[in-house]
């Protein structure tokens, strides 16, 4: 097992780092990095009527292939309830799992450096909303050094799209929060085209050159609908961000305000040394956009290829950017298909592959080493199909290896027959991230030997 | 082997001192510690009363980007706030060893000496062993990896996640750095940020 310290080459854990060149290529920046094989895939399932206990869980499967135990659930964590599990982030450190949810606004911040191979809940934040201001459905958990940074996607006053991020520390205190940059109220921020819409979704951070991209995608009062009616109120289709925003990292202040008309969501920077630029795909216009700073210093969106047939709504949803920076995965959750883009130019990304994954695909997560891409399904709850045309293949945590040109199906993991919901953001884990030894000290001068 | 940012010119414009916010992250734990003198006192009686850039190294680290880096850009903070005649000695640094096994009060005096710059106030602390370190280190979020062989001998290294804490007169963390985001440009604006600050609230409580 190795671990990589953060950005580029650069080094942040001393001894177990190497000099070489998540989803591990999707981390923050300042995260410790499982560049080997890992352990365990951390699942933040959301919970299904009638399957199992019908409850939001963490599901933790073993994928080491030396492990008696491999492509098997091996712990299960039960939320009491259902919260529309979304997505989930690790502390900068690795030692917690930050899973939130999007109706409820409750956090859970999950234990994962105990015991890696069973998760257990730590501490749960049920005061969001009230924190922040009226920040409501805490979305992206991302590491900061010593900190999680959780963007909303949504507000108390209307359940409409407008929203801000909050920040909390390691340990689940508040700090502080910020509401998106928007007409009213543009914080000083230059809004460069038509929008200003106080929108969010995601976030990631370039600390290199100061810089934090946030996307923006709808409201609770959109995510929460029937997707079909939703799809047929012209009213409600107008409310979808159609902004990704340049902030100041170090001031948290919002720079400029650029147009990505469609619902921008997922963000991945590259991990390029001189590479000052990020993806990301718009769920409703089916395009891949570049967000990046041009010779002048300006930080510039551009549409720079088509993904699928935007008309058919194919319906980009997870992408996944690989190490070298020369390829990204992009899901379409609407046809089921994962497809590659090939992003050596970042300003003509080339689609040169494309593979049935399911009924409807949402995460993707690669190993650093691109070799094993692993795949959920569950986009949101009250989206999500609920039969498949053939076979039974909507609910999964699938895993494939990837040789460079094809990929092999290696397990599938049905969440509906095995009771557990309706999978959707998947975390690595591994032993290595915590010492050979098992610390029961801060020091490390007290341990015990390891329980595996 | 690339190197942090920590050691390069800043490849950005950093926000000017006092026009942001730096929210407070709750306060900084106290605990026993013995300085580079051997005596024995306490964590807080090096923090308080001005504005502290605390550091947890051990001093034959080895990984340039992690406790060197640290030390390096303190001496850099160090150099910058002294050549300014309004922020000189109005600041302190502190470079708490987490391995007090080999670092002995000579070994951090020693240590130190290459690094502290006329009377500054740069303190270099160390501990009696796991018994007091561990809760400063967990208060601090402050975990270290030791390597250990299948006989479970101490190996003579260890990893971590390298950490420096900003803590303003009152004793609240201010700021938390780590490898990718530490540059004395940043820290030192993140110091005169707080001595504004303070400057502009006279009555605030100074926490000595």
């Amino acid at each position: 097992m190795i671990i990589r310290g953060f950005f580029s080459a650069l080094i942040a854990l001393a001894v177990l780092v190497q000099p070489t060149s998540a989803d591990e290529t999707c981390m923050s920046p300042y995260m410790a990095k499982i560049v080997g094989q890992e352990d365990y895939v951390y699942i933040w399932t959301l919970g299904l009527e009638g399957v199992g206990d019908g409850e939001d869980k963490l599901v933790t499967v073993d994928v080491n292939p030396d492990s008696e135990t491999y492509a098997q659930v091996i712990h299960s964590i039960s939320m009491g309830g259902r919260h529309e599990a979304h997505h989930s982030g690790l502390t900068d450190d690795r030692r917690f799992l930050w899973a939130s949810g999007l109706d409820t606004s409750k956090i859970f911040i999950f234990d994962v450096h105990t015991d890696p191979a069973a998760p257990k809940l730590h501490r749960t934040i049920d005061d969001f909303v009230e924190k922040t201001g009226g920040v409501v459905g805490p979305h992206t958990n991302y590491a900061l050094p010593g900190r999680m940074l959780i963007t909303g996607l949504s507000n108390n006053r209307d359940h409409g799209g407008r929203t801000g991020m909050a920040e909390y520390t390691n340990g689940g205190d508040f700090i502080t929060s910020v509401w998106m940059p928007t007409d009213d109220n543009l914080q000083g921020a230059e809004k460069s085209g038509s929008f200003a819409d106080g929108y969010g979704y995601d976030a990631r951070a370039l600390p290199r050159r100061n810089v934090l991209v946030t996307s923006s995608f709808t409201g609770w009062n959109n995510y929460m609908m029937n997707l079909g009616k939703m799809m047929g109120d012209a009213e409600a289709m107008k409310r979808f961000g159609n902004t990704v925003v340049i902030w100041d990292l170090h001031s948290r202040k919002p720079k400029k305000i650029l147009d990505v008309p469609g619902a921008p969501l997922e963000i991945r920077c590259a991990w390029g040394s001189r590479s000052n630029y990020c993806f990301t795909t718009t769920a409703l216009t089916s395009k891949v956009w570049l967000i990046y700073e041009d010779e002048a210093g300006e930080w510039q969106a551009k549409a720079v290829a088509d993904i699928g047939d935007a008309s058919k709504i194919p319906l980009p949803v997870d992408i996944s950017i690989s190490a070298d920076d020369n390829h990204l995965w992009i899901n379409t959750w609407n046809d089921g298909l994962t497809r590659l883009y090939d992003i050596s130019d970042p300003f003509a990304p080339k689609q040169i592959m494309e593979e049935q994954i399911g009924e409807q695909v949402n995460m993707v997560s690669q190993s650093w080493d691109g070799e094993r891409v692993y795949f959920t399904s569950s986009l949101l709850a009250n989206w999500d199909k609920t039969s498949a045309s053939e076979g039974n293949d909507l609910q999964y945590f699938k895993l494939y290896k990837w040789d460079g040109k094809s990929l092999t199906p290696e397990f599938n993991l049905d969440f509906v027959e095995l009771g557990l919901g309706a999978p959707h953001q998947m975390r690595f884990g591994a032993h290595a991230l915590y010492g050979g030894m098992t610390a029961q000290s801060p020091s490390g001068l007290v341990t015990t030997p390891p329980a595996h | 082997m690339v190197l942090a940012p920590g050691y390069a010119p800043l490849s950005f414009t950093p926000p000017e001192p006092g026009s942001y916010a730096l929210p407070a992250m709750g306060s900084a734990a106290d605990g026993a510690v013995i300085d580079s003198d051997g005596n024995s006192a306490q964590l807080h009686d090096f923090l308080g009363g001005k504005p502290t850039v605390l550091s947890f190294i051990f001093t034959t680290c080895d990984d340039v980007n992690g406790c060197p880096l640290a030390t390096y850009v303190m001496r850099s903070v160090q150099d910058a706030l002294q050549a300014d005649p309004a922020t000189a000695n109005k600041a302190r640094l502190v470079s708490f060893s987490f391995d007090p096994v080999f670092d002995t009060p000579d070994v951090i005096d020693a240590y130190g000496s290459q690094f502290r710059a006329g009377e500054f106030d740069w303190q270099f602390l160390t501990t009696e062993g796991a018994t007091t370190l561990d809760p400063i280190l967990n208060a601090y979020g402050q975990w270290v990896i030791r390597d250990y062989d299948e006989n479970g001998e101490y190996m003579g290294t260890m990893s971590h996640i390298l950490r420096v804490f900003l803590i303003d007169e009152s004793r609240q963390i201010r700021n938390i750095y780590s490898t990718s985001f530490l540059h004395a440009d940043t820290v030192a604006n993140d110091v005169r940020s707080l001595l504004m600050e303070a400057a502009a609230e006279p009555s605030a409580d100074t926490g000595s």
